[in-house]
């Protein structure tokens, strides 16, 4: 199938394909020169370091996947093709869809070697997650450390697709129609696969409340 | 940017689509710089369930978007400048041949992730699509862990071939225990040799 130009929309079989992305000058731009991929790199460096911290609770495996994503990237942008839903947020980025459907892959590779050879145990796993939050951050939304521990234990509890929805929406604060493009499902799939998460978070939380020492004298 | 899309029907349940847009108000009320993050709240639709909304909250403040170390990062950078030279130097080339990634070169021949990763020679070369979950689980199945692959409907495996030829070491071993085969080909096969032993007697004997 061509790429379409930009603006300009073409109908396939079953969706109506649009050039949306706002990452387009800088995919055109690393095309042309590879060295220019850097600004891409930069870009979502963050973003992708952050959702492999927390798939893998480990600072070295996170590094790892991170960088086997972005070479993996830059080695496959030649055959990156821009396609958005014309239904998209307007500022929905493909290259961003794309890039971490790449990220989905190695870290779920990663962790499937790793539930082979247990690296670690729960309980470091779970330090090393608690280590990301910051206490200042939580004491001004009125949210106690025990609970974003808690919270972060129901997530890491999660089935893979509920866990990866949470994060992508809450840490990489995607789109619900991008976290489908990075899944592989439906939005409406999505949307189920976030109610049913926040739900076992919620019960958790709730679970954790009613068990704290004070609430029991 | 904050947008609210209208209910959908038969698009999931009302409480999903009443989550999910209570989810699009709330991430977008603030940047992710942790005052705004505290600061801000989104209007509740009434329907909304006050435990996800609370379970909403502590995950927007637990969840942090972390940055990696800038050591770490400026290493990737110059491992990515490799990548990128190895590519144009390709392009410039016009060759079609598979040249394996040149790993670590200009970072002190360091074996990171990248010498480490067995799927990026084959990503290079366009042989598989890095997108793609279902090939990169079958790429890192064989590459890596060895598992098992399906083949046109038969069972292929390392462990397989290993284990029929510790079946037949063991048999060979145990030729007495074994009844005689009386097959057709078995058969055959004892006339073959009894005529080649004849033959071989006739041959070697007195004239």
């Amino acid at each position: 199938m061509a790429r379409p130009g930009f603006g300009r929309a073409e109908r396939t079989a079953d969706r109506v394909v649009v050039a949306l992305d706002r990452d387009r000058p800088l995919v055109e731009a690393a095309r042309r020169d590879p060295a220019r991929f850097d600004a891409l790199y930069r870009k979502y460096l963050p973003q992708v370091y952050a959702y492999a911290l927390y798939e893998l609770a480990d600072h070295h495996a996170a590094e790892d996947a991170t960088e086997r994503t972005f070479l993996r990237a830059l080695a496959a942008l030649p055959r990156f093709r821009e396609q958005a839903r014309a239904d998209e947020h307007p500022e929905a980025s493909t290259f961003r869809v794309w890039l971490f459907r790449i990220a989905r892959n190695v870290v779920a590779n990663e962790r499937r070697s790793r539930r082979r050879r247990p690296a670690g145990s729960l309980d470091a796993a779970l330090g090393a997650g608690l280590e990301l939050t910051d206490a200042s951050d939580l004491e001004g939304d009125a949210v106690t450390r025990d609970e974003a521990a808690a919270a972060l234990r129901a997530v890491r509890a999660l089935p893979d697709d509920r866990r990866r929805a949470v994060l992508l929406r809450f840490v990489d604060e995607m789109s619900t129609a991008e976290i489908a493009g990075v899944l592989g499902r439906s939005e409406g799939a999505v949307r189920v696969l976030l109610h049913r998460a926040l739900g076992v978070v919620a019960r958790d939380l709730g679970r954790d409340r009613d068990a704290a020492p004070g609430r029991h004298p | 940017m904050t947008y609210l899309r209208p209910l959908v029907p038969g698009d999931a349940s009302p409480d999903a689509l009443v989550t999910d847009r209570y989810l699009d108000a709330l991430l977008g009320a603030g940047d992710r710089r942790a005052e705004d993050r505290r600061a801000a709240d989104a209007p509740t639709d009434a329907d909304l369930d006050p435990a996800i909304r609370h379970a909403s909250a502590v995950l927007r403040a637990s969840l942090v978007r972390v940055h990696p170390s800038f050591r770490f990062e400026d290493r990737l950078a110059a491992r990515l400048a490799d990548l990128a030279a190895e590519r144009q130097g390709r392009a410039a080339v016009g060759s079609g041949d598979v040249v394996p990634f040149r790993r670590g070169a200009s970072t002190g021949g360091d074996a990171g992730a990248a010498a480490r990763d067995p799927l990026l020679d084959a990503v290079f070369a366009g042989t598989l699509d890095p997108s793609d979950a279902e090939a990169v689980d079958r790429a890192w199945g064989v590459r890596v862990s060895g598992r098992p692959l399906l083949v046109g409907g038969a069972i292929t495996s390392a462990a397989l071939s290993i284990a029929g030829v510790a079946y037949v070491a063991w048999r060979a071993s145990r030729p007495g225990r074994w009844p005689a085969s009386t097959g057709a080909m078995a058969r055959a096969a004892r006339v073959a040799h009894a005529r080649r032993a004849a033959l071989a007697g006739g041959a070697g004997g007195p004239a």
